[in-house]
């Protein structure tokens, strides 16, 4: 029987501790932290400042060593500088050499994942096209916008064509519309079958992108699973109506009384969320602005 | 798989070591440091010998051109020591607090070839710099060895004959643009490459740029003093214990003696430098790289980011 194939990521028994220099003190950030992500799957680790996100991503790609445990990425062991070679990362608030220009930015990243002057080629259109930085190719990233430097830095992540892409605060510090364009990014990984693990501290974009959740709390693991099963309120139910009359509402909560146990909780409009109301003004806006002109 | 897919298929098979991404990292290196402006030191330099050649017009003609090679090529040494230390003090410091590391070894790049490439790209900056002061310099030497000579004609009292020209010439020549001159900057560059490697040693354990600067520097000024503070200790006639050579030996591999490189004054005197002491000199500089690189390699290795 052929073995099965190895998932994307394996953390066992993570545990890294720092010793504070000229102290005897030590900083347990991770504690005996273990998770499996699924090749295709879009992980979401979520949790406060200081809970031990970045330490374990830190292991995972081999930019720290674990006081004990072990990572792999589809079975390396993520010391092993091979195990990089699958991996795409965009650092929480990256800074790029600014003196270079989007394609230039992509050529360098693409010649240290080993890719041939024509791959970069091909590789740079296709991605400045994804990430939509076309037209803003041969400018230095100096003069990129916060969102400009995230979504390049993206488009670095993803140059080797990587199976696991990892995304620390993707959307840290960028305006609504650029964190949705991100949002859609980690979406459309997720079509091409990417594995994404992503921490961030908005969860409700988490909650729109994301199969799986762990919840890491002061370095340990203190929830995990299937999101859909994680927020799920088992003893609640939902009905959403289009176009329903009071007299069908009315109706509807005279059948519910007749029911023992069973009672109606809310009815009302639901909300919309404050960030889609300001993304449709904005779209609104522009193509307002667009008729005037 | 047709032609289109196999030139964008990306292979995984990952080498263990490329000379492809060394040189990709060397090249952003000067790229970075190139688009920092670096080169406007030339400007300065311009200045120094120029003004060099201005304010001892008064001079004989052997002292004017001791002098314009005394200037340059200490204005050199300094420019390119000053551009070996805080140009690479600048590189993995930056690359650490900007986050841009995460990025480079986060990709398949083994942290030596991080290192070699950062050091090939000071390296090559350093190369292109002295080649450019070195031109600027010979261009000076050149247009005034031609006017003195000039001068000397003019101020000759009688009918200056071929056979006298000739010999101003040969006299105001030797002590002007010779090809030896070339081994004074071959030098000037093997020291600078030494004190690139000591900074990139210092910076791989130093937590900001300022610190490694400080340290590089010290260790500079050291590897300058080093044979004198070794001959005062070490008396001559005297034999020194097997610990007193270990300790030498020490402080030789740990502060490189700066000193050595020093060629540059005799050759401005018109003394004759050995081609045995140039090759003593490329050796011990591969020396230093080496030492200095697997030394820097085994702090980075294993340093925490």
């Amino acid at each position: 029987m052929a073995n099965a194939s190895p998932p994307a990521v394996l953390i066992e028994g993570l545990t890294k501790i720092f010793r504070l220099p000229f102290r005897k003190e030590e900083v347990v950030a991770v504690d005996d932290l273990s998770l499996e992500v699924g090749a295709g799957e879009v992980y979401g680790l979520i949790g406060p400042n200081g809970s031990g996100k970045s330490t374990t991503m830190k292991v995972l790609l081999g930019l720290i060593a674990p006081s004990a445990g072990k990572a792999s990425i589809f079975g390396l062991d993520s010391a092993d500088t091979a195990s990089r070679g699958s991996v795409g990362f965009l650092p929480e608030n990256p800074y790029f050499y600014k003196y270079l220009t989007g394609s230039e930015t992509l050529a360098f990243y693409g010649k240290l994942c080993g890719l041939s002057g024509k791959q970069i080629r091909r590789r740079s259109e296709e991605l400045l096209e994804l990430v939509d930085l076309t037209s803003a190719r041969d400018r230095r990233l100096g003069g990129y916008s916060k969102g400009m430097l995230q979504r390049i830095g993206l488009a670095q992540a993803l140059v080797g064509d990587p199976r696991l892409v990892v995304l620390d605060e993707p959307t840290a510090g960028v305006d609504p519309a650029g964190s949705r364009k991100i949002r859609d990014l980690v979406l459309e990984l997720k079509r091409r079958g990417i594995t994404v693990i992503l921490s961030s501290h908005l969860l409700e974009q988490v909650q729109e992108v994301c199969d799986e959740v762990g919840i890491i709390f002061n370095g340990r693991l203190v929830r995990e699973g299937k999101l859909d099963d994680l927020i799920a309120i088992e003893d609640q139910s939902e009905i959403v109506l289009q176009n329903a009359s009071p007299q069908l509402l009315e109706r509807i909560g005279a059948l519910v009384d007749e029911e023992d146990g069973a009672q109606m909780l809310r009815c009302g409009n639901p909300r919309t969320t404050l960030e889609r109301l300001f993304l449709k003004a904005i779209s609104e806006g522009s193509s307002q602005e667009g008729e005037d002109h | 798989m047709n032609q289109e897919a196999q030139d964008t298929a990306i292979s995984r098979r990952h080498k263990v070591f490329s000379a492809l991404r060394i040189w990709a990292i060397a090249r952003n290196t000067f790229t970075q440091l190139v688009r920092m402006k670096v080169f406007y030191f030339m400007l300065i330099f311009s200045a120094l010998i120029i003004g060099a050649n201005l304010l001892f017009l008064s001079f004989t003609f052997e002292q004017e051109l001791k002098i314009l090679k005394d200037v340059s090529f200490g204005a050199m040494s300094l420019f390119a020591s000053i551009f070996a230390i805080v140009g690479t003090a600048l590189l993995i410091p930056k690359d650490i607090e900007d986050r841009t590391l995460y990025t480079i070894l986060t990709k398949p790049v083994p942290r030596i070839e991080y290192l070699l490439g950062k050091l090939m790209g000071i390296l090559l900056l350093l190369a292109v710099s002295i080649l450019l002061m070195s031109l600027l310099f010979f261009t000076v030497l050149y247009i005034r060895q031609h006017g003195i000579l000039t001068e000397k004609i003019a101020s000759f009292p009688r009918q200056v004959s071929d056979a006298q020209i000739a010999l101003f010439r040969e006299d105001i020549f030797s002590r002007g643009l010779q090809p030896e001159l070339l081994l004074g900057v071959l030098a000037v560059f093997l020291k600078a490459a030494v004190a690139a490697a000591v900074a990139l040693f210092v910076s791989t354990f130093a937590s900001s740029t300022l610190f490694t600067i400080i340290v590089s520097l010290v260790v500079y000024f050291i590897g300058h003093a080093q044979s004198l503070a070794l001959d005062y200790y070490f008396a001559e006639g005297e034999m020194p214990s097997a610990a007193q050579r270990f300790f030498a030996g020490l402080i030789g591999v740990v502060f490189p003696n700066f000193q050595l490189f020093n060629v540059t004054d005799g050759l401005t005197a018109g003394e004759v430098v050995s081609a045995s002491l140039m090759a003593r000199l490329v050796g011990l500089t591969a020396f230093y790289l080496t030492i200095y690189s697997l030394v820097s390699w085994l702090i980075f290795a294993k340093k925490e980011l």
